[in-house]
């Protein structure tokens, strides 16, 4: 036992000595995201509280375990947050909120697809890094776009949200269906 | 005799992950089922609910993935270990490059590229992976510079690349590139010797041969002959004689040189040109000293490995043998022999000086030793033990074993020189001076022991 103890201790301190800056900063951004869209799309009750600490390890995991579904659970996590506040508690849906999750979201799964490949003692060209996160910021702003205009449009709507998101939601659903398609017919 | 290796994880993935094996060679990440999963999620609460708001938390993934599929890799990266291959000693300079090949119309937005080295060449970051990118139809190189430590033929990998590309949706199989080797030369040490060659049997070189001939060294006056040229006329002699006398030379003649490595094992720990030398690096390093020496001279050089394979390289001279001796030398492993076998003194040239480097520590060196010198050859023998060479301490017992040991070894030794095979410790220039000299002698008296 206490072999495996210290054996796993030098382990964790090779890790570190060997660890270089630009992964490691890749997994704090992993884990600052994380944090920032389980804050915002829980209720905001819940922050600070014994209750929120299982989140934020939820949250964290992603940056320990980058290439396990970590990441995609922490994410249905943070969905879940955000259907509970806003669907049980009736919390008013707010343009900014869905901007932060959406942008937390995606940072982190994209910045966990970079760190399940980069190995955390690499020597990394800054450019793979700068064009990785360049990539992400154009789809978020594009996405945020899209985000602001649609919410607008619903509130201008007479029908209401419900005819929107329908629209969209089939529009985005035609579109994964080409996509999936595209892929399977990939040699 | 080696310390044990530290626990690191493997550099490079096992071969039955590499490319060649089944199956596309560009596949899916997690990151491609985590963007579909929660897209198809997302859409489908966004309708079933009727929430804008969630089918707007799937827009980024969905617009992430349809950008980023746009254009798919077809193609496999390809991978390539190159090295210089100028002539490096130990200690020199090694440029060695790792280049990644895009063959495909989209960028590669990381490649993580790992490598192996041997542990004799000091390259820097060699331990770590690489990520870098490479643009369309294009390639990027990671350059690996550091210092030869040792003697021999050293890899430069292999080597393994992992490609994303896609926005790290499509991720490639392990791309595996066999090592290249790099040939280190070993450094000589000076090496000079002046004594005369026992037997030098060639036809031209330059040393003084027991035979009467065109050359420089007098051997005597005697009467002019019929065939005689008239330069050769001494006339001091011939006016205080009155008869026509000529001085006769000694002919001027080349030599073979054979070194026989004993290959039968290695003993001590090297630590590159900069540390200790083991028994192979002392054998190495001695025989590329010698053989330049005497191959500068003019004189035919082969080489033998005593041991299983029992390598051989032919006799010749000139430059071109050098360099042939110091490749030759780059393929000398430890060698073990399980059984006793003939080892076949009639492989070695009558006239030939042997210099067997060895360590003479397994006894039928000494046996092949004592066979030589029974069989007429010349024999030296080149002591290539390091100083203090003893086994690792295992029990209250070893040092006095060790010093039995060293005690039976210096018996061998005394009944080797008895047996006529003079027994020199390698010691760099001027080593072998004095045993030559008096194998010279030992040549000059008739045979027929």
């Amino acid at each position: 036992m206490l072999g495996l103890i210290t054996r796993r201790f030098g382990n964790v301190r090779r890790t570190l000595t060997r660890a270089t800056v630009l992964p490691f900063l890749v997994r704090c951004a992993i884990a600052v995201s994380g944090l920032v869209a389980m804050a915002v799309a829980w209720p905001f009750a819940l922050f600070g509280t014994q209750y929120f600490v299982p989140l934020a390890a939820v949250a964290l995991y992603p940056a320990f375990a980058p290439r396990g579904r970590a990441a995609t659970f922490a994410a249905l996590t943070v969905i879940a947050g955000w259907l509970v506040d806003t669907a049980f508690q009736d919390t008013r849906v707010t343009l900014w909120r869905v901007l932060v999750i959406a942008t937390a979201l995606y940072l982190g799964h994209s910045l966990t697809a970079l760190a399940a490949m980069l190995p955390y003692d690499s020597i990394v060209n800054i450019d793979v890094v700068g064009l990785w996160v360049a990539r992400a910021l154009a789809v978020i702003l594009v996405s945020a776009v899209l985000t602001v205009f649609a919410l607008g449009l619903s509130a201008e709507l007479a029908g209401g949200p419900f005819l929107v998101a329908t629209v969209v939601g089939l529009a985005g659903a035609a579109a994964a269906t080409l996509l999936i398609a595209r892929l399977m017919r990939r040699p | 005799m080696t310390g044990p290796e530290p626990l690191l994880r493997r550099a490079v993935p096992p071969a039955a992950s590499a490319v060649h094996g089944s199956g596309p060679a560009w596949v899916p990440t997690r990151a491609l089922g985590r963007a579909v999963l929660l897209t198809g999620l997302l859409l489908v609460l966004g309708v079933a609910l009727g929430r804008v708001d969630l089918v707007l938390l799937a827009a980024p993934f969905a617009i992430g993935a349809a950008v980023h599929l746009r254009r798919m890799p077809r193609a496999a990266p390809e991978l390539l270990v190159g090295a210089d291959e100028e002539l490096l000693v130990e200690g020199g300079q090694v440029q060695a490059s790792v280049t990644v090949t895009n063959p495909d119309v989209i960028p590669y937005d990381l490649v993580v590229v790992r490598t192996r080295t041997s542990r004799w060449l000091k390259l820097e970051h060699a331990d770590r992976p690489f990520a870098l990118t490479v643009a369309a139809d294009g390639w990027a190189a990671v350059d690996l510079s550091g210092d030869a430590l040792r003697w021999g033929r050293q890899d430069v990998g292999p080597a393994a690349a992992r490609v994303a590309a896609c926005g790290g949706l499509l991720a490639c199989r392990p791309v595996l590139t066999p090592a290249h080797g790099v040939r280190v030369y070993p450094v000589t040490d000076p090496f000079n010797a002046i004594e005369a060659m026992p037997a030098a049997a060639g036809l031209v070189g330059a040393h003084r041969s027991r035979r009467m001939g065109e050359g420089g060294e007098l051997a005597g006056v005697r009467p002019f002959a019929p065939g005689d040229r008239l330069r050769r006329i001494d006339w001091r002699v011939s006016l205080r004689t009155r008869d026509l006398h000529v001085a006769s030379t000694l002919s001027d003649r080349d030599a073979e040189v054979l070194l026989l490595l004993d290959v039968l094992g290695e003993v001590g720990l090297s630590g590159g040109v900069t540390g200790s030398a083991s028994v192979l690096d002392t054998t190495v390093r001695a025989a590329a000293a010698i053989a330049e020496h005497y191959l500068q001279r003019g004189d035919r050089v082969s080489l033998l490995e005593y041991g299983a394979s029992a390598r051989r390289l032919r006799p010749a001279t000139g430059r071109r043998q050098y360099l042939t001796v110091l490749e030759w030398l780059l393929d000398v492993r430890p060698d073990p022999v399980e059984q006793d076998h003939d080892f076949g003194v009639h492989h070695v040239s009558s006239d030939a000086l042997v210099m067997m480097l060895t360590p003479l520590i397994d006894p039928r060196s000494a046996d092949l030793l004592a066979l030589l010198a029974r069989a007429g050859r010349f024999v030296v023998a080149v002591d290539t033990l390091p100083a203090g060479a003893a086994p690792d301490v295992r029990g209250p017992w070893t040092p006095l074993a060790t010093r039995l040991w060293h005690l039976e070894r210096g018996n061998v030794l005394g009944r080797l020189r008895e047996h006529g095979v003079p027994v020199v410790e390698w010691a760099g220039a001027g080593s072998l001076d004095l045993v030559l000299r008096d194998v010279s002698r030992l040549a000059s008296a008739p045979r027929g022991r």
